[in-house]
């Protein structure tokens, strides 16, 4: 198998994959970054999200071919102490449900916030639609987004 | 107030007669750093060591409906403790435990005395120890914020000081409890204790687990429902790099597909064994089988639904109050209408997925379950285990909703760890999950009412038709039982009364899912009443709360009754907070339903607006509960919201269609489910009382579909007789 490197939370990573292996399953079953979930392998429910470049991206139906060039953020390297002003509004509001769409959640919404500082509902509603809550957490997801908006802007 | 459980009930709970130390054993902080400390262990849920820190064991399953924050809160009250010097632990599956399952929102129901009891023993021989240490009454003592307080002279000795002489008293047989109205830490909002380890990522759930030497599976099973694995050629599938072996799990080797009754067996198919996930996805891709169909019912959705037809005129009788028929005679006016509901699959974000570590001595399990005792009895019966060769761990859950109380994909685990001799990390792709569901069953369902000169019901008969989930699971008992029971409403409202069950075969199968019975019956019943009001030209609440009568205690079935006033509150509560007196603007709408499940008593207002392509916008929806005390608001919020959104999810889109005898859906493109852009503005209040706390997981979702269709006739004259919506 050929081996790659990858920059991921800042840190170089050599692995050897299948080319057309999904980077979702180097982070987890390689690299034991398991904070970063496997919900639909197809790209539709986002639970997978990660940050490539600055942009989320669902890691399930990115092959690792793809992701050679750049930065790869995970949920485990947002921030240095679970801190991003995502994280503590996430805290803060009690979000979660069962919690196992939430790092695709909150990387969506940190996504959202690094390119939209004071993000409207429709704002939000475009951004978060690609990530599934089948708990229904997404009243506190709304709340918790403007919520670090307003922390980010003071 | 005294116990009212019977000690029995306790006894294995509270068995550890004093705390036992446990020297030299260290203690992980919330921070991750080591705390060297002394341990005495006053209960199997209750430890508290020499630095003041009590840990608590959360023994039921967390799968998100917030039981591992509920049930210690509940015990660090009754005790007295410091909730910020408190930590949860998730306790593995053990018999002491008791009541160690997740399902019908009963934790809170069994667990809030069990809770209480356990604390207030501990209690107990604190204040003991704390009497003689400071040469006070024990009945001027009291606990507060991990300390025993004198309040008299406001001498207070902290619970570590007390430790030593408390752990050698016994535990008291009878207790106590606290008065409800001295409540610290019961009924304020308080984050769930996972909350730092969610947000960033570090929570294992069962999906996470890995162990040295693991290897990965996942598996394949023939799409026609009870179908069966014909033939298959592997030589692709082996040739996948990664791959390690090819493996058919065959049940009838185990005794066929029902391991017992509510616990189904595992289902037939080819598993793919490989040194990672991807690995064994890519090679269940690759297998080429023929799949054995023969014996099966090769059934669509058009068929059963016209069995389910058939089959209201063919059934057996479940209720029978007076006599319909001379109700019929004898009344103005005769209505009635036939809803249908759909199968539903659960769809939980978390895949099915387990890990077991089957070795000489032990069978290791990680597993997301919602009813460990099922998976430890499914050990015992596939592999005539003893239960002390059993281990199983609980890690969180990532969503259940019914699904995860059959353990059929911890079953696939075993065979196959013990198969290897290695552990293995089974996971099911969510092809495999939605194909291969234990589904809400699909239901037709007839009203008959007779209507008074007033329009007033004096009769009424629920007909209900379907493949029964109690059937499926090879439960004893009537078919109807978890379908349409005595128990219904509006039994003990309406003198005459009757309600009847058509049973239809199905290959389908068939499970539990959020709300169970009540997730069909309270749609076809809250339509109908809305229906009816219409029908005369009356308010839907008015008509509602004519229909109850007055506030009373309404004799259901035996011993049981249904106490009309709390709901007659939350219904007129929601009333005011929906506006729903206010008229809306044209295009627009509001929908009532209400319901009582599990103690609990909901009532719902859903506001939406209907253009003229008869797109659906819901714009808001009111909630009011009455749960009796709320343990933990936010996580009670959270329940009210998520068991919301559920119902109108189902409602709108929720669909498992069957063509040839396989579950058409595969993937979220195809089972489609609300998303950040739908969600409508959900506003809950809970009515303040001090009842006993009952269930929240389920009460909440069967009232949302009927309002929801309530709505949209209000708002378009278009009568929803037949879900989903869309």
């Amino acid at each position: 198998m050929p081996s790659y490197t990858l920059t991921i939370n800042a840190v170089k990573r050599t692995v050897s994959a299948d080319p057309d292996t999904p980077l979702l399953w180097i982070l987890r079953d390689t690299l034991g970054l398991t904070g970063t979930k496997y919900g639909c392998g197809k790209g539709i429910c986002g639970t997978c999200t990660v940050h490539y470049n600055g942009n989320a991206v669902r890691s399930c139906a990115l092959p690792i071919t793809s992701v050679l060039e750049g930065n790869i953020v995970t949920i485990e390297g947002l921030s240095e102490k679970g801190n991003h002003s995502v994280q503590q509004a996430w805290m803060k509001l009690d979000v979660p449900q069962c919690g196992y769409c939430q790092s695709g959640q909150i990387m969506a919404a940190a996504d959202l916030l690094s390119k939209n500082e004071n993000p409207t509902d429709k704002d939000i509603n475009v951004a978060m639609q690609g990530v599934l809550c089948r708990c229904g957490t997404y009243s506190r997801i709304r709340k918790a987004i403007h919520l670090a908006a307003n922390k980010q802007n003071k | 107030m005294k116990s009212t459980l019977d000690r029995r009930t306790f006894v294995k709970l509270t068995a550890s007669a004093s705390g036992a130390l446990i020297a030299g054993v260290y203690l992980q902080s919330c921070e991750s750093e080591m705390i060297p400390a002394a341990i005495h262990e006053f209960s199997p849920l209750i430890k508290i060591d020499t630095d003041g820190w009590v840990t608590l064991i959360a023994k039921n399953p967390e799968i998100g409906q917030g039981i591992k924050t509920a049930l210690p809160m509940i015990i660090a009250e009754e005790l007295g403790a410091d909730w910020d010097k408190v930590k949860v632990v998730q306790g593995d599956f053990d018999e002491a435990y008791e009541e160690q399952w997740a399902g019908g929102s009963y934790a809170i129901v069994l667990n809030w005395d069990l809770m209480r009891t356990a604390a207030a023993k501990v209690r107990h021989v604190l204040l003991q120890a704390a009497s003689k240490k400071m040469n006070k009454k024990v009945s001027e003592l009291s606990t507060i914020k991990g300390k025993v307080l004198h309040s008299k002279s406001g001498e207070a000795m902290p619970f570590e000081t007390l430790l030593h002489e408390a752990s050698k008293l016994p535990l008291p047989e009878e207790v106590e409890f606290k008065p409800t109205d001295s409540f610290e830490i019961v009924g304020k909002n308080t984050s769930q204790v996972d909350l730092q380890q969610l947000v960033t990522g570090k929570t294992k759930f069962s999906i996470d687990v890995k162990l040295p030497e693991m290897v990965y599976a996942t598996v394949l099973k023939n799409p026609v429902f009870e179908g069966g694995v014909g033939s298959f050629d592997d030589t692709e599938a082996r040739m996948v790099n990664g791959v390690i072996d090819i493996v058919e799990l065959d049940n009838t080797a185990y005794g066929g597909r029902l391991l017992g009754a509510n616990s189904p067996n595992f289902v037939n198919g080819i598993a793919v064994l490989a040194n990672s996930t991807w690995s064994a996805f890519q090679g269940a891709r690759k297998l080429e089988v023929v799949w054995d169909t023969s014996g099966t019912r090769k059934e669509n959705t058009d068929g059963i639904f016209e069995r389910f037809h058939s089959q209201l005129t063919n059934t057996t009788i479940e209720r029978k109050d007076g006599d319909i028929h001379r109700a019929r005679k004898a009344e103005a006016s005769n209505f009635e209408a036939v809803y249908q509901v759909p199968f539903l699959a659960h769809i939980p974000m978390e895949p099915m997925n387990c890990t077991v570590d089957f070795r000489a001595d032990l069978c290791e399990v990680w597993a997301p379950t919602q009813n460990p005792k099922a998976l430890q009895e499914g050990l015992i019966k596939l592999f005539g285990l003893k239960p002390e060769q059993i281990k199983i761990h609980l890690p969180r859950i990532g969503g259940a909703f019914g699904r995860r109380y059959y353990v059929d994909y911890a079953m696939d685990t075993a065979i196959l760890s013990k198969k290897i001799g290695k552990p293995v990390k089974l996971t099911w792709t969510r092809e495999e999950d939605i194909q291969h569901d234990w589904y809400r069953p699909a239901s037709v369902q007839k009203m008959v009412a007779s209507l008074d000169e007033s329009g007033m019901v004096t009769g009424w008969q629920h007909i209900l038709a379907n493949a029964s989930r109690k059937t499926c699971l090879g439960r004893e008992g009537r078919p109807a039982g978890t379908e349409i029971d005595e128990y219904e409403f509006p039994a003990g409202f309406v003198p005459d009364l009757q309600f009847e069950y058509g049973h239809v075969m199905s290959d389908v199968p068939l499970g539990q899912w959020r709300a169970v019975g009540l997730s069909a019956t309270v749609f076809a019943i809250h339509s109908f009443l809305s229906e009816l009001a219409i029908l005369h030209n009356m308010d839907p609440i008015d008509y509602f709360l004519k229909f109850l009568g007055p506030a009373r205690m309404v004799p259901v079935v035996g011993d049981y009754e249904f106490d009309a006033g709390r709901l007659i509150e939350v219904v007129q509560k929601v009333r005011h907070n929906s506006n729903w007196d206010i008229p809306l603007p044209k295009g627009q709408g509001r929908g009532f339903a209400a319901t009582k499940l599990s103690g609990s008593f909901v009532a719902e207002v859903v506001t939406v607006s209907v253009d003229e392509n008869e797109n659906v916008t819901i714009l808001r929806v009111d909630a009011v509960v009455d749960c009796g005390i709320v343990v933990n608001p936010s996580g009670a919020k959270a329940q009210v919201e998520g068991g919301i959104l559920e119902g109108l999810s189902a409602a709108l889109y929720g669909e498992v269609t069957v063509k040839n005898g396989a579950a058409e859906q595969s993937n979220f493109h195809d089972y489609r489910w609300i998303r950040m852009d739908e969600v409508p503005e959900i506003h809950v209040e809970f009515v303040a009382n001090n009842l006993p706390p009952r269930g929240l997981g389920e009460p909440p979702l069967p009232p949302a579909a009927p309002a929801l269709a309530n709505a949209i006739f209000a708002a378009s004259g278009k009568r929803i007789r037949k879900l989903p919506i869309l």
